[in-house]
């Protein structure tokens, strides 16, 4: 198989069986925003918004470059973000705008 | 998440004074969004976190325990083990079964989510970072004892593994072979011998853990 024919039959989330490195007992508490961002994720599951397996499709059309460099909710909050515009239940306009008006918010709190 | 895991973990003061990140942004912005449209209501977050933080490894452990002291009880965790949990008061909040898997001198399960990571949080609440990172994820389901071996977990040969791998829809959890010499100990204090490591599958459950819980 060439490579390219290996990149479509084995996607970028399909790792089981791969080789890898010995596992490292790795652990970390939640930040505030991540714990956020994960019940976000049971709610949008809860509403039909976003289910579980739309999530992970979505984190794996996220590509290998932005991937590597993401973390896990890093991941989880951009996938939303581009599901919600695909669905067409957000526009990438009135997102810009929310950005850049909690982002004030946050840099100006009252 | 396995380049930058490390580089995100602040402790709370550094969180605290620093300005949010580009994601913390966004992840504000995405909720107001939503809440403006009706989507979701405004305490939904708040409230789902409240049920977030009440999941720990402890409700595992009592299903455990049950199931040590309960011949009907593990027959019906066994059989389903939603129903079971929910009979302990344990609520799934989300659309998932729940597969227990019985660990005997024959038999020793594994749990994994080679796809991303999907885990029994109902009862076991959030999944450690390494069991979503690649390493865990990539080698559990080819090379089980090897893994094993990487958490002091040594499997007789002829005893098989099973490895079990998680999907959206269907999760596992395993059942423990009851630790020698607790013949005597309380529902309560078997309960204080079952980890989280023990409930995937990495470690067995034994005397030793009750004061190394993790």
């Amino acid at each position: 198989m060439n490579q390219s024919s290996e990149l479509l039959t084995r996607l970028p989330n399909d790792i089981g069986g791969l080789p890898g490195q010995p596992v490292k007992k790795v652990d970390h508490v939640l930040e505030p925003w991540e714990k956020r961002c994960h019940a976000l994720a049971d709610v949008l599951d809860f509403h039909k918004i976003i289910n579980t397996e739309e999530k992970r499709r979505g984190v794996e059309d996220l590509g290998s470059e932005i991937d590597s460099v993401e973390s896990y909710y890093e991941r989880w909050i951009t996938a939303f973000t581009n599901i919600l515009f695909q669905k067409g239940i957000l526009t990438p306009e009135e997102f810009a705008r929310k950005m850049d008006e909690v982002a004030a918010r946050y840099a100006n709190p009252a | 998440m396995e380049h930058s895991t490390a580089a995100h973990v602040h402790s709370p003061s550094e969180a605290s004074s620093e300005r949010p990140s580009y994601y913390e942004v966004m992840e504000t912005a995405i909720q107001e969004l939503l809440i403006q449209k009706q989507l979701i209501g405004a305490g939904e977050i708040r409230r789902q976190i409240e049920v977030l933080d009440s999941r720990t490894p402890a409700l595992g452990a009592k299903v455990i325990a049950r199931a040590w002291v309960d011949p009907e009880f593990r027959s019906r965790l066994l059989a389903n083990g939603r129903t079971a949990c929910e009979e302990l008061g344990i609520t799934f909040y989300d659309d998932t079964k729940l597969i227990v898997l019985e660990n005997t001198p024959k038999v020793h399960n594994l749990i994994v989510c080679t796809l991303c990571s999907c885990y029994p949080r109902p009862v076991l609440g959030l999944p450690p970072d390494w069991y979503k990172l690649p390493p865990y994820r990539s080698r559990a389901v080819i090379e089980p004892r090897a893994v094993l071996a990487e958490f002091g977990t040594v499997i007789p040969d002829d005893v098989e593994i099973r490895v079990s791998d998680s999907t959206a829809a269907i999760r596992f959890l395993v059942l423990p072979v009851r630790p020698e010499g607790t013949e005597n100990y309380s529902e309560e204090q078997l309960a204080a011998l079952v980890t989280r490591d023990a409930m995937i599958g990495v470690v067995p459950a034994t005397i030793d853990t009750a004061r190394s819980r993790k």
